[in-house]
């Protein structure tokens, strides 16, 4: 359906969703159009800030001069990401964590990784390695494999439990179906697990995360908590479900799985939009614009052998050097140069070099936001969608 | 100490070719082979079973051997081949003259060549540029190199063969100036062990010199790299060639699930030279686009290289050394087979083999263009209904293998090797190109106890990285999208950046 809005804000991840969430608590009228869902669904659910140092907020100060988070400024930034923390609360999915605190969460090879707010299912993550630690895996699940975390802790052991699915997203799926569910409990009880926490894939519930892990934590009477899985990661897809349902209770228009056909413009505005779509077209009016089309990976950049475009305005694009330059030689250096790639803003978030007034940007698309070096890809998504909101909420 | 017959070094088309004939002759035979089998050219060409129409303006005498043999390995090899015919495309400024002798000299050779307008050509391969002047249609095939190799296998080990993989030789023993025997290293457990045979034959391809050097003797060659880039999924059902003089990438071939589009000749003086360079890629995916202009907005999956073992030249362009090849008899008990192609590969394993035959003073004659390749039976060939039909659990979603096959594998052959999988069950393959399967694999493996979870770990890393630098040359379109989707997942979710 065609509609006319204060804020149309392209692009239905994090950062997008963000600034919907914001604007909309300032009671403006917000539509997001998505083409689909978003690559947040294949992340770990996990809030990351800034990986280097004990406190993510007082090292945004050593980022290079360049870093979109310099344009939002730490006290912003903290609001930023209390306000996502109240959002999802609201929704039933606390976050827990401190903003000024970095800590770890187990990875499904054993290791750790560094961040910040996590959902309440990996509170207890962040372990001591002398503690003992028992491992639930799932009989042949394809993507969990227990003795690449029993191997690397001495004092750690693990148990199998046999779903009859070998899927996360199908496993994720029996943990909503109460019969299993007690199931499970019971076995888990039998087990007599010696006293110290339990690990179990994230597969505690698709959407129902709360209410599962609760459960299962009152059954063995143990600190227990999720580890990440390789996507479909179900702590990323709760989180872009929490989101979505803020979105919708607070009233902003969704257009979803729909492409940009076409853009309007006069003289220095963006006036509308036109979906993509069967039937007749959808024409979507905006009073102010927020791009939020994320970086490669969701396709608000596009690279051919040479050249890096944005996908929905053609917006003039920073390109860090000749294709041969764009990748490191090590796949596990992170910090590729390509990851540079995206739109330079200006203090109000507007796309330098165009003419156009109405036009904000935040996310991933952001030049220099390098978020695999970083590490720093949710906190900049939220922080940036917060910042990109206000700034054109004085426009409209 | 292994006692045998004759020795095979190399387990590429030719050494696996020589273990397949001998083994049909009776003779006790030995290969030894560094890595897997098809490790090097075999492995990294472009799986074309030449019809000989590439050769046949400059290299009649390498065409002719090309066409007699596809027409053998159609009928022997009905599981690996796959019959596509080829098209030869004459685009605007392509030169008319070429045409004619191309004709005139496919006439001569006995291969069949049939014109066809353009609006022909385009009903039998819809998406080629359009602009077409004609096209000539050749009896090309592609084929499944590994298969390839491990159906010859079959029909040796069924008779005996003894076939050590991962094994290295170090040493050639000599007495009295004859070769005896050779000296091997294990690749994992670093073991050593002699072999002694009556005749060795280096068929080592690329690193044929290296070998006879251990004899103090030498084989006179020219390496030549060429880089192939692989597509996401299959453009065309036929190989679609230029018709022009050999140049840099002029030909595409489908294979299985994908397209592969090659190649370049660059002259390298290291066999294990397999860097591809991003200059490559772009000529590759250029000229591509000339015959499918699909090919410009096709997702490229992965590029790789190889060293083509070519017959030595006297300088100038590798392109005009003739494909044909050569058996040098060092008159020490070694004979070297060099040159060649993929395609007649049968016909070098026949002719040292009577070489060898008439050595050892015997006389039993060459029965591998009358028999089928052993073991097809058991190949499903590509059909994916049929595939699909027992399959659960299925860990490589784009080749569809299964938890029960990758357990099997490892079973029977006992690798603690990610690539000896691959090769055998095609997991790694497809689209993805291992991002996520190989994780799973190694997770498999390390399960049933074949390995430990520490040693999976470092095999993972192994693979990612030397994925990546087959990525890396060709890193744009939606490949860069699955790219940092990849890195996303090992460095972002797995946290493998601080593995070391």
């Amino acid at each position: 359906m065609s509609g006319s809005y204060d804020v149309v804000i392209i692009g239905g991840g994090i950062s997008g969703m963000m600034a919907a969430v914001a604007l909309a608590e300032k009671g403006r009228k917000v539509a997001v159009i998505s083409k689909g869902d978003p690559v947040c669904c294949f992340s770990t659910g996990c809030i990351d800030v800034l990986a280097d140092g004990d406190d993510p907020l007082n090292g945004l100060g050593s980022l290079p001069d360049n870093h979109p988070y310099h344009l939002v400024g730490e006290d912003a930034v903290a609001k930023a990401l209390e306000l996502f923390r109240d959002i999802m609360s609201e929704e039933g999915m606390p976050y827990v964590g401190d903003v000024h605190v970095n800590r770890r969460v187990l990875t499904s090879l054993g290791r750790s990784k560094v961040t910040c707010l996590v959902p309440e299912t990996m509170e207890f993550a962040d372990f001591d390695p002398d503690e003992y630690i028992h491992v639930i895996s799932f009989y042949k699940m394809k993507d969990f494999y227990p003795q690449y975390i029993t191997s690397r802790y001495t004092n750690a052991d693990y148990s199998i439990f046999d779903p009859g699915v070998i899927t996360t997203a199908g496993i994720a799926e029996k943990f909503e179906n109460r019969p299993f569910l007690e199931k499970f409990i019971f076995w888990l009880r039998d087990l007599d697990i010696p006293e110290g926490r339990i690990a179990v894939p994230a597969v505690l519930g698709r959407s129902l995360a709360g209410d599962v892990y609760h459960q299962v934590s009152a059954g063995c009477g143990r600190k227990i908590f999720e580890i990440p899985t390789m996507p479909p990661s179900m702590p990323g897809l709760r989180l872009f479900g929490g989101l979505k349902k803020a979105l919708l209770r607070k009233g902003v228009n969704l257009y979803w799985g729909r492409g940009i056909y076409s853009v309007e413009k006069l003289g220095n505005r963006i006036e509308a939009v036109t979906l993509a779509s069967a039937g007749r077209t959808t024409r979507v009016e905006g009073k102010a614009f927020i791009l939020a089309t994320g970086s490669f990976v969701s396709g608000g950049l596009q690279a051919f052998m040479d050249t890096v475009t944005e996908t929905v305005f053609d917006l003039p694009t920073y390109l860090p050097g000749s294709r041969g330059t764009w990748f490191n030689d090590d796949f596990f250096a992170p910090g590729h140069e390509i990851e540079k790639a995206g739109i330079r803003v200006d203090s109000s978030f507007r796309p330098v070099e165009t003419e156009i007034d109405n036009l904000h940007v935040c996310g991933s698309i952001l030049a220099f936001s390098e978020v695999m070096k970083h590490r720093c890809g949710n906190g900049m998504a939220i922080a940036t969608g917060v910042a990109a909101a206000q700034a054109c909420g004085g426009l409209v | 100490m292994i006692k045998t017959d004759v020795i095979i070094i190399g387990g590429g088309s030719t050494g696996c070719g020589v273990a397949r004939d001998l083994a049909l002759r009776g003779i006790p035979h030995c290969l030894i082979e560094k890595g897997d089998f098809a490790a090097g050219a075999t492995g990294a060409c472009h799986g074309l079973l030449h019809s000989g129409a590439r050769y046949v303006v400059n290299d009649s005498e390498a065409a002719a051997e090309c066409i007699s043999e596809n027409m053998i390995m159609r009928k022997i090899g009905v599981k690996c081949v796959e019959q596509t015919g080829g098209l030869f495309v004459r685009l605007p400024g392509d030169s008319k003259r070429f045409r004619d002798m191309f004709l005139k000299s496919c006439e001569q050779t006995g291969i069949s060549a049939e014109v066809l307008s353009p609006s022909r050509a385009l009903d039998l391969v819809h998406n080629l540029n359009p602009s077409l002047e004609e096209a000539i249609k050749v009896p090309d095939c592609s084929i499944d190199p590994f298969r390839l190799c491990m159906l010859n296998i079959t029909s040796s080990q069924k008779r005996g063969g003894q076939i050590l993989t991962h094994n290295r030789v170090i040493d050639i023993i000599k007495e009295h100036g004859r070769c005896v025997g050779v000296k091997v290293q294990e690749e994992s457990t670093s073991e050593f062990k002699e072999i002694r045979g009556k005749i060795i034959i280096n068929a080592a391809g690329a690193w044929g010199d290296n070998i006879a050097s251990l004899a103090g003797s030498t084989v006179p060659m020219t390496l030549s790299k060429g880089s192939l880039i692989v597509t996401n999924h299959r453009l065309t059902n036929m190989v679609i060639n230029r018709l022009r003089p050999s140049s840099d990438g002029d030909i595409i071939v489908p294979n299985e699930a994908v397209c592969l589009a090659g190649t370049t000749s660059i002259t390298v003086t290291d066999p294990d030279e397999n860097e591809v360079d991003p200059a490559e890629v772009d000529i590759i995916a250029t000229q591509a686009q000339q015959l499918l202009p699909e090919f410009g907005t096709t997702r490229l999956i992965r590029t790789y290289a190889g060293v083509r073992p070519l017959l030595k030249a006297d300088g100038g362009d590798d392109r005009k050394i003739s494909r044909s090849f050569k058996i040098i008899d060092h008159k020490n008990g070694m004979f070297s087979i060099m040159g060649g192609k993929l395609t007649t590969y049968r016909l070098m394993a026949e002719k040292i083999s009577d070489r060898v035959m008439e050595a050892l003073g015997l006389k039993t004659r060459c029965r591998t263009a009358e028999l089928p390749l052993e073991g097809q039976e058991e190949l499903s060939g590509y059909p994916l209904s049929k595939r699909l039909k027992t399959m659960e659990n299925i860990v490589c979603e784009c080749e569809l293998v299964t938890t029960d096959a990758v357990e099997r594998v490892a079973g029977k052959i006992g690798t603690r090797r990610i690539g000896d999988i691959q090769h055998r069950t095609r997991l790694g393959m497809g689209p993805c190109q291992g991002g996520f399967c190989t994780y799973r694999a190694l997770g498999i493996m390390q399960e049933t106890g074949k390995m430990t979870p520490e040693e999976s770990r470092r095999i993972l890393r192994e693979f990612l990285q030397r994925r990546f630098k087959g990525i890396k040359p060709a890193l744009w379109g939606d490949q860069l999208r699955e790219e940092q989707l990849i890195e996303s997942i090992y460095l972002g979710i797995l946290g493998m950046e601080q593995e070391q």
